[in-house]
């Protein structure tokens, strides 16, 4: 009788934290309501997390730019492929593509520190760059404000230990990168420094075996291709939870299973009948 | 006299009626094989289907009737090194063209299918090991290791991430052969290879008999045993008559490289949405275009070669 007594005042407790707890939930779901219902905004994401996103609106009624998926939230499909994008720029080995027709996704757009990098830190002042001079080595000291903003710098999973950030970022105009001549290109031009160790992906890239281009699939249409970077993260291409080159990611819903067939695991357990 | 005079009459009525649906059902009764359709005649049924599209689905419908391309030989290749198997052109092939998707068994229609299979190996403790044990067919590997053998439950994968340390993914779905042998098997002859490359169905003169479906070799025909599930909000309203118009109960359907997409020079939508660019497509008389130079410079392999079908969809690797 006692445990009885007990076990009901555990329940009575639990249902009423629970109820205050939903309550709770609610009160904090119709304070989140207002806030987020005027913009509505589906973003999904493109080739991998993190980097290149498309916003959902309607070209016509009906007919959206892209569709989302709802399980994973990835790109679906797209009704307008060139959905913010901008003309790529001069590319060696592409000059028989019309004007305008090679057209990229600005990875600018997406850097949120890059902006800063030129004018916060790397700005050229301050007494270790009075007079202005180079590391001896390329060994990067640790900067516990760069590895709070970059936490991939702290152990770069790119070139097995052989390449560091210069190698890469410009010496004195750190919101560039570097190309074949050690002159600055823009970050929304990777290919320019990439090329420089995988040539072969790069032509592969150029032809369009390598990588992902949408749009018209004449040779000479208009296209948005996709750079290096929207689909690598260059800080970390080595490890992780990585498998054949890629980060995993969750897939999409299964296809529905054969009528008879109650589980994915039903034929191990009951055979079949050859 | 008077009753085929009666006839003619409520003929005359239905085809007047302001019901877009009955109007349009009339009037394909008398439709011929889009094959043997004049100009006027296929302006006609698309005119028709446009409006009957329309009234159902509640907004501006096209059904686009463009030919083949002078100069077109599409032609597909599919990286399988890089395919990580997390089936976004399965569902952007849903997305764009019109597939059924209920819940119930046989309204969710898929035209990719995403295979997966286990990695086989050769290696010393397994060499004498004999032939395969266990269940299934086995579809790759070799010989002396198990590993291969796959079971159809293992195509409805659902892991926390792809791609799997011990699993090898391979989209399948039309492979567009130059030597169909659905074409050849198709009583009606509903189905055909387009002159740009394609394998089409008209599907006002499919009867729904399956010979298709067991004769392809590829499991690439699907067909629409129960009335398909189209809500009108997820329904693409831009179509092709031969492509993803919205098909009607007891029709085979399949792959035909997004015809509404490709015959406006568009790329088809599962290359688009592909997230690790291992689906190519391009013009095959093209000597610049990606799928011939994959063609002149990878290895490249069809599936199921040795029947003769002829593919035009290639698979490759690095």
């Amino acid at each position: 009788m006692k445990k009885l007594a007990f076990h009901t005042m555990i329940l009575a407790f639990c249902c009423g934290m629970m109820t205050s707890a939903l309550a709770q939930e609610q009160k904090a779901a119709a304070a989140q309501a207002p806030a987020a219902q005027p913009p509505q905004e589906t973003v999904c994401f493109e080739s991998r997390k993190g980097a290149s996103e498309v916003t959902k609106r309607d070209l016509q009624p009906g007919w959206p730019n892209v569709k989302c998926s709802p399980k994973t939230g990835a790109a679906l499909w797209y009704g307008d492929p060139y959905d913010g994008t901008v003309p790529m720029g001069k590319m060696p080995g592409l000059e028989k593509i019309p004007e305008g027709h090679a057209v990229v996704k600005p990875r600018s757009e997406k850097l949120a520190i890059l902006p800063m990098c030129a004018t916060a830190c790397h700005n050229g002042v301050g007494p270790a760059f009075n007079p202005p001079k180079l590391p001896k080595d390329k060994k990067p000291i640790p900067i516990p404000t760069m590895e709070g903003l970059l936490p991939d710098a702290k152990d770069l999973q790119h070139g097995r230990g052989r390449i560091w950030c210069l190698d890469c970022h410009h010496t004195t105009k750190r919101n560039m990168l570097v190309d074949n001549y050690g002159d600055p290109v823009s970050i929304d031009q990777p290919q320019l420094l990439c090329g420089k160790c995988h040539g072969d992906k790069m032509r592969d890239w150029r032809d369009g075996i390598h990588g992902k281009r949408i749009g018209e699939f004449a040779s000479t249409g208009k296209k948005r291709w996709f750079t290096c970077t929207e689909c690598h993260n260059p800080h970390n291409v080595q490890d992780g939870a990585r498998n054949k080159g890629f980060v995993q990611i969750a897939p999409e819903a299964p296809p529905q299973l054969p009528k008879g067939m109650k589980d994915a695991k039903y034929e191990r357990v009951h055979g079949i009948a050859h | 006299m008077l009753s085929a005079s009666a006839l003619m009459g409520s003929a005359a009525l239905m085809t007047m009626s302001d019901d877009a649906k009955a109007a349009t059902e009339w009037a394909e009764h008398f439709q011929k094989n889009y094959r043997l359709m004049t100009d006027a005649e296929k302006a006609e049924a698309r005119t028709r289907l446009e409006r009957r599209y329309s009234s159902e689905y509640g907004k501006k419908v096209t059904v686009d009737t463009t030919g083949p391309q002078p100069g077109v030989l599409m032609g597909y290749a599919l990286n399988v090194r890089k395919c990580i198997g997390c089936r976004r052109c399965v569902h952007a092939c849903v997305e764009e063209n019109n597939q059924s998707r209920g819940t119930r068994p046989g309204e969710k229609i898929e035209w990719i299918q995403v295979l997966r299979m286990e990695r086989g190996e050769f290696s010393k403790d397994k060499m004498n090991q004999g032939y395969p044990e266990g269940l299934g067919i086995q579809v790759g590997g070799n010989a002396y290791t198990p590993a291969g053998q796959v079971l159809e439950g293992q195509y409805r994968y659902e892991p926390e991430a792809v791609p799997e340390k011990d699993a090898t993914y391979m989209p399948i779905a039309c492979m567009q052969c130059e030597k169909p042998p659905c074409v050849k098997v198709c009583p009606v002859r509903t189905t055909y290879r387009e002159a740009d490359g394609p394998v089409v169905i008209d599907y006002n003169w499919c009867i729904g008999c399956r010979m298709c479906m067991g004769a392809c070799p590829y499991w690439a025909r699907r067909i629409n045993l129960t009335t398909p599930v189209l809500p009108k909000e997820e329904m693409n309203p831009v179509t092709h008559y031969l492509g993803n118009r919205p098909r009607m109960r007891g029709v085979v359907e399949k792959c035909h490289w997004c015809l509404q997409r490709t015959r406006q020079g568009r790329y088809p939508a599962c290359v688009e949405v592909c997230p690790v660019g291992a689906r190519k497509f391009g013009n095959l008389l093209d000597p610049e275009s990606e799928v011939s130079l994959i063609l002149a410079r990878k290895n490249v392999f069809r599936l199921k070669a040795e029947l003769n079908t002829f593919p035009k969809f290639f698979y490759f690797y690095d």
